[in-house]
């Protein structure tokens, strides 16, 4: 077909050359060959139309097609999208009634309120409510703020939220128990005036009142220091605690006034008569905050493994003066340790779209460890992708640097390398990581934005590259 | 014979034409009246083909989006192309992501209908 005019106009050119004697049947040759090759053209235009007409209709159903396509992903990911955001508010405020038992369930409750008085509202049509109507989006709205009415209470300390007494605070004990040493102090002195009004030579009784009270004084510096936590406390030293608390003395006032009914469930029936023989450090049974309301079937069944102490908390005074290292019961390193709980049940019961599935496993396993002795759930290297491994090398380096902590000082960078190599080592944290931290320079880089001048010091790097 | 440069716009591609040999069509082509827009294009062409000493031509055509009326227009750019062929050594790289099945197939047509002409087809490969 496309040969066609190429050879018309080869033709032409020929009978340009041969002329007939008749110029009527020259013109006429002429007309048919104009007309044998003007509808050749139309032809091949009327085909490159219709080809031109086919190749745009086919364009234009995909096109549609998948504009359709589109418009369902779009309504898709819209749905999604206000599932994460409705799941997100309620892990806030899930996240603030967890905080406190008193206030539990509060966050919850207040949206089913708000709701059923939104709703009530717009169907009521009288008086302030004659125009008052609620659409879709409206009740969507208030549901929303109802949610998140609380949310800026996630910042506030528990302690102010749960403060159920007038002077009840965080409170450092020892000056409670300070206050026995003076009364220890003063009954001594009592009992010397006693044993020299009863005859007792005066400068004996003295004597051994001096001797007394020099005694009690170096007891209460004895354990004022054993209150501040340490790397090691010796089995002897731990005797002495439990020694020097046997002293006994005598409170003559009910110390079940002014509590709260929580701190008098605790006291339960022990004895309430007054005078009573205290000692002067004691573990007793109210220092023993029980643990209630503790799922163990789903702690079990999300994979959970860290064991969970019987008490919430054991305030026991002698129970906390003998910690052996540093200032935390078991009790209260579960609590803290327990926030990594929190993180993986609040972020797996979000609807994540597939392609944010890993953030419950990226954020929840920065406590893990290589060999599965990390927690919560003691997963091992194989379980981890490399971004959980990488979480956990950021957790610890920002942790090791960070200038904000108010009981530890912030590390020079060396030394917070230093004891990532040890970590390393002992397969806490991944190796190749750790070395890509190092190799690639982010440690520094983090270091000149982040760490004060006085941290960042010179880090031989090659000494813990393998 | 000057060189004819058209900035491209949402609707019509870049164009540059130059008198030495080369013309290239780069960018999408649906304008509100295709064979207005083209005219200049055409009307250059023709002149090209009118000088004394013809250089040999090369026309790089890179559409990635363009309408009906663009289709007919380029058989009829073409067609110039065409009847020139004889005279001119003349090259032409149609030039399409290789995703963009319309332009593969338009760039086929064009080889199916212009036997004659030397149309490559020259496919990108996705950035």
């Amino acid at each position: 077909m496309s040969e066609q005019p190429r050879r018309t106009r080869r033709r032409r050119a020929e009978s340009d050359t041969q002329q007939h004697e008749n110029p009527l049947v020259n013109e006429l040759e002429r007309l048919k060959e104009n007309f044998s090759g003007t509808a050749d053209k139309i032809i091949k235009d009327i085909k490159r139309q219709e080809r031109i007409m086919a190749r745009s209709d086919k364009r234009q159903r995909k096109e549609y097609d998948e504009l359709q396509q589109r418009l369902i992903e779009v309504q898709g990911l819209q749905e999604a999208q206000k599932k994460l955001l409705d799941s997100f508010i309620e892990l806030i405020a899930g996240a603030i009634d967890a905080k406190s038992k008193y206030t539990g369930g509060h966050c919850n409750r207040v949206p089913i309120l708000a709701n059923m008085l939104g709703k009530a509202a717009s169907e009521s049509g009288e008086g302030i409510f004659e125009d008052f109507q609620l659409s879709e989006r409206d009740a969507h709205e208030l549901n929303i703020a109802a949610w998140l009415h609380d949310c800026g209470k996630v910042v506030t300390p528990e302690y102010v939220v749960d403060k159920a007494t007038k002077l009840e605070t965080i409170y450092n004990r020892i000056h409670e128990i300070r206050n026995r040493f003076e009364i220890i102090h003063r009954d001594l002195t009592i009992e010397s005036l006693q044993r020299i009004i009863a005859g007792e030579e005066k400068a004996s009784v003295e004597q051994w009142l001096a001797e007394e009270h020099a005694k009690l004084q170096e007891e209460f510096a004895f354990i004022a220091k054993a209150n501040v936590g340490g790397e090691f406390m010796r089995d002897e030293d731990q005797q002495r605690v439990r020694d020097i608390g046997k002293r006994e003395w005598t409170r003559y006032f009910d110390d079940r006034l002014g509590l709260s009914s929580e701190e008098l469930r605790l006291i339960g029936d022990e004895a309430a008569e007054t005078p009573a023989r205290e000692t002067l450090l004691a573990d007793k049974p109210r220092h023993i905050i029980p643990r209630e309301h503790f799922d163990y079937d789903e702690y079990e069944r999300m994979g959970f493994k860290m064991p969970v102490p019987d008490a919430l908390y054991n305030r026991g005074e002698i129970f906390n003066l003998t910690i052996a290292k540093g200032t935390l019961t078991y009790e209260e390193r579960f609590k803290i340790n327990e926030h990594m709980v929190m993180t993986i049940k609040m972020l797996e019961q979000l609807p994540f779209p597939d392609h944010l599935k890993n953030v419950p496993l990226y954020a929840g396993a920065h406590h893990e460890t290589m060999i599965g002795t990390g927690y919560p759930r003691q997963l091992t290297k194989d379980d981890m992708p490399i971004p959980s491994r990488i979480m956990a090398i950021a957790d610890v380096f920002e942790a090791l640097t960070a200038a904000d902590r108010p009981y530890k000082d912030a590390k020079t960078l060396s030394m917070s390398i230093k004891i990532m190599s040890f970590m390393v080592k002992d397969q806490h944290l991944d190796r190749d990581i750790f070395e890509l931290f190092l190799k690639s320079g982010v440690y520094k880089q983090y270091a000149e934005a982040y760490l004060k001048p006085e941290q960042i010091d010179e880090v031989d790097i090659d000494q813990y590259l393998s | 014979m000057e060189t004819l440069t058209l900035e491209a716009t949402q609707y019509t591609p870049e164009i540059h034409m130059d008198p030495a040999g080369t013309v290239s069509i780069v960018g999408k082509s649906y304008p509100e009246n295709t064979f207005e827009f083209y005219k200049p294009v055409m009307e250059w062409l023709n002149n090209f083909f009118e000088q004394d000493d013809i250089p040999e031509l090369t026309v790089n055509v890179e559409l990635i989006y363009f309408n009906s009326s663009s289709s007919k227009l380029f058989f009829d750019l073409f067609d110039i192309l065409d009847e020139n062929n004889d005279t001119t050594e003349i090259t032409i790289n149609w030039i399409y992501d290789e995703e963009n099945e319309s332009a593969e197939e338009a760039g086929e047509d064009f080889i199916e209908d212009f036997e004659d002409l030397t149309i490559n087809l020259v496919t990108k490969e996705e950035e």
